[in-house]
């Protein structure tokens, strides 16, 4: 998968790059609009990570010329404005999804595989971790072939983090995703820890092995080495 | 029109007056010369008749049958009359009898028959020939038995004089004596609106920088003082805004500095010291976490900047009260049961309320959020819903320590903290109640708190009652 990168600051641009590049992605990393234009427009791209606030041409600007001249390539946006009309106005422009700067790495990483596998449906199969079997279908949980009973919610989150096995996911995409938040001012970081530290207490502590993993200031993962 | 009038308010005002001024003494001139030229008419006819009844006393008929003009006085009255009189006689049957001289020859009207149908002709102006204008009178006169018309005119050109010579003396004066009072009107409306030019200038004087000066007022009664009372009012209302301004920019500078000197000097230290893998990945975590809360911040600052500029846009549509708090609740019911803390909430399950329902929902979320909180282990939440007169009243009760008077009425303010280290541990931006309260007041609603310290926090938002949907019945 080749990504193409146009993101202006230099720490920025280079913590994607290794941080991607870590994922396994092949990464082309551009610094200025009309770069990162000609590179978009040249070559071939799985996908391209476009900074809005831009030297010279802007991220908009670069974003509009490339869908007037037919390059379809998903585009995420990254932008420093959270003002809704700037939102607006990047969807608008033709792209595909957009971050709001700061944001958490793991986050970036989700919605870029989130666009890649676009159009191709999620198999509802089985998942399995070590010895931790979940089925979406039944929603049902068997950890060492036993039954783990959970809640709703916690059910949930285990099968979101599931399905991010071996990534960590950002207390910010918990909110949005499980427990479908709008507002982002809403303290739930409390609420998160709780049925966390519940979602362990059945899953994990009666095991020897630990799946469930905190970062300490990024998130959880779940995955059979600790990070 | 405006430009037509000059620039400054006091030329204008002259103008205007001036203008105004003319008109009136225009009329008043006019109307005294037409009332004037009435009366002298009235005397000129006055004298008319009583010099027909002269005429008719001097007329004889000779024994022949002709007509003469004398008097028992002698010749002196007849020259007089002759002089100053134009005279005609009529017999019955339209015959001229007589025409004074003067008239050479011109008539002082068509001929006059006396029969049935003839009316008195009643005293008129004519003009001659030579445009001389006449006041002409006539009568019908007895003499030894034979009835004759007596025309008298006198000349009206005297008369005319007179009142030409009174039009001049009233057009010459009035435009000096509006001169005059111009002058002196603009003298006066320029000392009028001299404190308007010093108020004006002091205005300028007071800037962003100075804006505790305010405007003296001498007189605080007439308009003049009105303005510049309500321009004091104005500067105090914008001194208090740039005031919270400033406090507000102080503190969020304070509060953003505190996250960035945790993760300077977690990181400086990290870095005097050589670790291992999970220690620095342990230190990484803390700066991370501090990072977190650095971006919490700014997105409430950004909140709060648009809720201040009005650039949040209300969905306001009628909600179900108890449904919102009890969803609130649900949302953080697992934060209660960690704390063994008993949550009930109450009310009528049909009680709408008018508002923006995601606004709404942060803020009863918040204000939950504080009472699980400050509540302690074991402690009960009660929410209540019910109508209060016309509103909507959502009542959130905690078993916490309380708020004390003097903090009572600043805990709604940014950054206000109770206890400074309690609320920070529990990693909260002091900016819940202020988004409470912002989010109350925008959907028109209003916010109060009562408590004794020990005995727990009262809030009590209330918003308008939805009109569309009718009311439950009341329950007795």
């Amino acid at each position: 998968m080749r990504l193409l990168v146009i993101e202006d600051e230099p720490k920025v641009g280079q913590a994607l790059q290794e941080g991607l590049q870590a994922e396994g992605y092949e990464i082309t990393l551009s610094i200025t609009g009309e770069d990162g234009f000609f590179l978009a427009s040249n070559r071939v791209f799985d996908l391209i990570v476009l900074d809005v606030m831009l030297p010279g041409r802007d991220g908009l600007e670069v974003l509009t010329a490339l869908r007037k001249q037919g390059v379809s390539t998903p585009v995420l946006l990254l932008t420093a404005r959270d003002a809704v009309e700037s939102r607006v106005a990047g969807l608008d422009a033709g792209a595909d999804d957009y971050l709001v700067k700061p944001f958490a790495f793991s986050e970036l990483s989700a919605r870029i595989r989130a666009l890649l596998r676009r159009g191709k449906t999620e198999p509802i199969t089985l998942i399995k971790i070590g010895t931790l079997e979940l089925d979406p279908v039944t929603r049902t949980v068997q950890r060492e072939g036993g039954r783990v009973e959970l809640t709703v919610r916690e059910f949930e989150l285990l099968e979101y983090l599931a399905r991010n096995k071996g990534r960590v996911v950002s207390r910010e995409m918990l909110v949005r995703d499980v427990w479908k938040e709008p507002g982002r001012a809403t303290p739930l970081d409390n609420v998160i820890d709780v049925h966390v530290a519940r979602l362990r207490k059945k899953l994990d502590d009666p095991f020897a092995i630990k799946l469930l993993h905190t970062v300490r200031g990024v998130g959880f993962l779940l995955s059979e080495e600790a990070p | 029109m405006i430009t037509l009038l000059g620039k400054s308010l006091r030329s204008r005002l002259t103008i205007l007056y001036g203008l105004l001024l003319t008109l009136a003494l225009a009329l008043y001139a006019g109307g005294t010369s037409v009332y004037f030229l009435h009366n002298l008419r009235q005397q000129l006819d006055l004298g008319l008749d009583r010099d027909i009844e002269t005429v008719e006393g001097l007329l004889r008929l000779s024994s022949e049958g002709h007509l003469e003009i004398g008097s028992d006085e002698g010749e002196a009255r007849e020259s007089d009359f002759e002089r100053g009189y134009l005279l005609e006689v009529f017999s019955a049957d339209g015959f001229l009898l007589y025409r004074s001289n003067e008239l050479e020859g011109a008539a002082l009207g068509p001929p006059v028959h006396l029969n049935a149908n003839h009316r008195h002709e009643p005293t008129q102006t004519i003009r001659l020939s030579n445009g001389t204008r006449i006041r002409v009178a006539s009568r019908i006169h007895r003499v030894e038995g034979q009835s004759l018309v007596l025309r008298l005119g006198v000349s009206e050109e005297p008369l005319w004089r007179e009142f030409w010579e009174m039009v001049g003396v009233l057009s010459i004066g009035l435009p000096i004596i509006v001169l005059l009072i111009g002058l002196a009107g603009y003298a006066l409306a320029g000392r009028a609106l001299l404190p308007v030019d010093l108020m004006a200038r002091h205005a300028a004087k007071i800037s962003a920088e100075r804006l505790d000066a305010r405007l003296a007022i001498s007189n605080p009664d007439d308009e003049l003082g009105h303005l510049g009372q309500a321009f004091n009012l104005t500067l105090g209302r914008l001194e208090g805004s740039f005031d919270q301004l400033r406090r507000f920019t102080a503190d969020a500078s304070h509060e953003l500095r505190t996250p960035l000197t945790a993760i300077r000097s977690v990181g400086e230290v990290a870095l005097q010291k050589t670790g291992d893998g999970p220690y620095y990945r342990d230190i990484i975590g803390s700066m991370l976490e501090e990072v977190n809360r650095l971006t919490r911040l700014v997105e409430s600052l950004l909140t709060i900047s648009r809720a201040d500029a009005g650039q949040i846009d209300l969905h306001q549509a009628p909600v179900n009260a108890l449904e919102l708090v009890q969803e609130a609740a649900t949302l953080l019911e697992s934060l209660a049961e960690e704390k063994q803390q008993n949550v009930v909430v109450e009310g009528n399950p049909s009680i709408t309320l008018w508002g923006d329902r995601l606004i709404l929902r942060q803020a009863v979320i918040n204000l939950l959020d504080n009472a699980v909180k400050y509540s302690p282990v074991g402690g009960s939440i009660r929410v209540d819903v019910c109508f209060d007169v016309d509103t909507v009243a959502i009542e959130i009760q905690d078993s916490g320590p309380g708020i004390s008077v003097e903090h009572r009425e600043k805990v709604f303010e940014r950054f206000y903290r109770v206890d400074e280290a309690r609320t920070r541990a529990e990693g909260g931006t002091g900016l819940g109640l202020s988004i409470v309260k912002w989010a109350v007041l925008v959907n028109a609603g209003s916010i109060d708190l009562v408590s004794e310290p020990g005995e727990g926090c009262t809030f009590t938002i209330r918003i308008p009652a939805s009109k569309t949907h009718t009311l439950p019945h009341k329950s007795s």
